[in-house]
């Protein structure tokens, strides 16, 4: 565990860091810290690896003031990764990441097994070891730098807005990554980022500064979402913080009603194969018959995020319920979804009002015969934040 | 001396020993205090990337080193070193590849991205282990391209050692100039001209061999 013990950083010229904090980083678990810039976000995550120093305060590692441990020593046992990667440009992607066994004197053939171990665990093509940095897009580099803080297996990492500067596509991609990486891994992991979106993703408890380092609401995702400690922190989190809430609650609380029971919604009818995988819908008025794209969710893996879209998407309003092979197993109505989302989801009474009242909002727009543009444009990100 | 044409090439084709003598000769004056700058130029660069106060004095008398005339440095040292001596020769040569490669080397340690220092920092290297093991190599082009002026600039100056016995094909203008005739001037030109490509060639070849990863730098991708 690291623990903040009254961590606070004045500079020399008086201006003032960090005021002085505490916080517990819990073992084996993602803490993000998020918060504008100049909140004194990446002092904190500094200190932990004494390239900051703090000025009052202490730093524990478990148990152990840092202050105590030789820097060089201390960082060899801490994974770091900040934004632009900062991969050596002179030495292949392989001996990049073998640097801190490299460092603590591994003999170079068992450090390049264990880079290359660590190249296939980032997603990468063993031949993109010989490759230089330069050689690589935004994203692999990104990976490379995983790669390189996990090399000698550190228990503890420190990312520094890792994602900020790779496009929205690969970003999500690479959350997806470290979120399967850390169900295999269990580091202890703090995260800095001034994007909330990331932090809601990836956290498993969120802490929300403001400005010199003090705490504004420290949280698991679900509570910041749906209980913002005061207007400032709801208004960080952004307008539709309800509907993102949604992201972080399972699809399989939505009463699913089987295949057989029906495929009938109106003047709407799901059509399937002979696999029963989803064909579309068909509108039984209209004169010439004609295939609207049927929308589904997985109930064991996606979230009420994306059942929502899918209903929101679908002309019938009814998203579909697929297995894993893509097969639908049933259908889920607006209103068997609406209702999901009205059942407590682990928050307070009267937050779930308020989360109700946004998502009623949403789903309003989508009443017509046509999702419109905006829907559309939720629904894409409702879908890339699916996987969690 | 109207009708003496610029190259009589039986004159070359006599005396191609004593050119190659020259030539050879030239080469060491122009070439090692290259190589003696560079020596001393990687650790006062490294001295002055660590200590970043040291650099403005250090390049300021380098600069003044620069700018005096290679001619009356080599008269001062005469009475020390000795007439024709290659040390007359090579010693202001020496400072004066040691005022290019200096500025050279500490731009290059600075071009690092700061991406790269906090990297290396946070991965466990100390100060002058992360100077030397990470910042150097990265600096490794710029390294190249001082060195690259500084070979081309050494075989040009050295020539003007002639005036005090030791310039290698320098001698053969002031042999030319004194008899007139021009053949050995056109000579120690076009040699020395061609000692300056094929160094300087050498020099890129061994930027694509050490620094395969700088080829980005001309945008030439793979």
């Amino acid at each position: 565990m690291i623990r903040f013990d009254g961590a606070g950083k004045r500079h020399p010229d008086g201006t003032i860091a960090v005021e002085g904090l505490d916080l517990d980083v819990p073992t084996g678990r993602i803490t993000v810290l998020v918060g504008p810039s100049g909140c004194g976000k990446t002092t904190l995550l500094r200190m932990v690896n004494r390239m900051v120093e703090p000025t009052s305060g202490r730093v524990l590692l478990d148990g152990t003031d840092v202050a105590e441990l030789e820097p060089a020593k201390l960082r060899r046992g801490i994974g770091y990764v900040i934004q632009q990667a900062g991969l050596f440009p002179h030495r292949k992607v392989i001996d990049n990441i073998a640097t801190v066994p490299y460092l603590l004197g591994w003999d170079r053939k068992k450090a390049r097994a264990r880079a290359a171990e660590l190249l296939e665990l980032v997603g990468l093509a063993p031949e993109t070891g010989k490759r230089y940095p330069f050689q690589l897009s935004g994203g692999q580099q990104q990976r490379v730098g995983v790669a390189r803080a996990l090399a000698a297996d550190p228990p503890v990492l420190l990312m520094d807005e890792p994602f900020s500067a790779v496009d929205p596509v690969v970003r999500a991609g690479l959350q997806d990554e470290l979120l399967r990486l850390q169900s295999e891994l269990h580091k202890t992991v703090l995260f800095v980022t001034h994007d909330i979106e990331e932090a809601v993703r990836l956290g498993d408890q969120v802490v929300v500064l403001r400005g010199q380092g003090r705490i504004a609401q420290l949280a698991d995702p679900h509570t910041l979402l749906t209980a913002p400690a005061d207007d400032d922190v709801a208004a960080f989190l952004g307008r539709d913080r309800g509907l993102r809430g949604l992201g972080l609650r399972a699809a399989s609380a939505v009463t699913v009603r089987p295949v057989d029971d029906g495929l009938r919604y109106g003047g709407w009818e799901l059509a399937l194969d002979d696999e029963r995988r989803p064909i579309g819908w068909i509108d039984r008025d209209a004169v010439a018959a004609e295939l609207h794209p049927a929308a589904g969710y997985r109930p064991d893996t996606d979230t009420l995020r994306t059942a929502l879209d899918a209903a929101v998407l679908s002309p019938a309003g009814v998203a579909v319920a697929l297995d894993a092979d893509g097969r639908a197993t049933g259908t889920a109505s607006r209103e068997a979804v609406l209702t999901a989302l009205a059942a407590p989801g682990g928050a307070t009474g009267g937050t779930d009002s308020e989360t109700d009242g946004e998502t009623d909002g949403a789903t309003g727009g989508a009443t017509g015969d046509e999702p419109d543009s905006t829907d559309r444009a939720t629904g894409q990100t409702g879908g890339a934040t699916g996987g969690r | 001396m109207d009708d003496e044409p610029i190259v009589r090439w039986y004159w070359i084709g006599d005396h191609l020993g004593y050119l190659g003598n020259l030539l050879a000769d030239h080469a060491v004056i122009a070439l090692l205090p290259v190589l003696f700058g560079l020596l001393l130029a990687v650790p006062l660069g490294l001295a002055c990337a660590r200590f970043p106060r040291l650099y403005q004095p250090l390049a300021a008398v380098f600069n003044i080193v620069y700018a005096l005339p290679a001619v009356a440095v080599f008269m001062l040292l005469i009475p020390y070193t000795g007439l024709a001596t290659q040390a007359t020769v090579m010693i202001p040569l020496t400072f004066y590849a040691l005022a290019v490669l200096l500025p050279t080397i500490v731009d290059g340690l600075r071009a690092v991205p700061d991406a790269v220092r906090q990297a290396a920092t946070a991965m466990g290297y100390g100060p002058w282990h992360r100077l030397t093991a990470v910042e150097l190599p990265s600096a490794l082009p710029y390294l190249i391209a001082g060195l690259r002026v500084a070979a081309v600039s050494s075989i040009s100056l050295a020539s003007v050692g002639a005036l005090v016995g030791r310039g290698g094909l320098g001698y053969l203008f002031m042999d030319g100039f004194q008899r007139t005739f021009p053949t050995p001037i056109v000579a120690g030109i076009v040699l020395i001209a061609a000692l300056a490509v094929a160094v300087d060639l050498a020099l890129v070849g061994a930027r694509r061999l050490l620094a395969p990863w700088a080829v980005r730098e001309k945008g030439a991708g793979r």
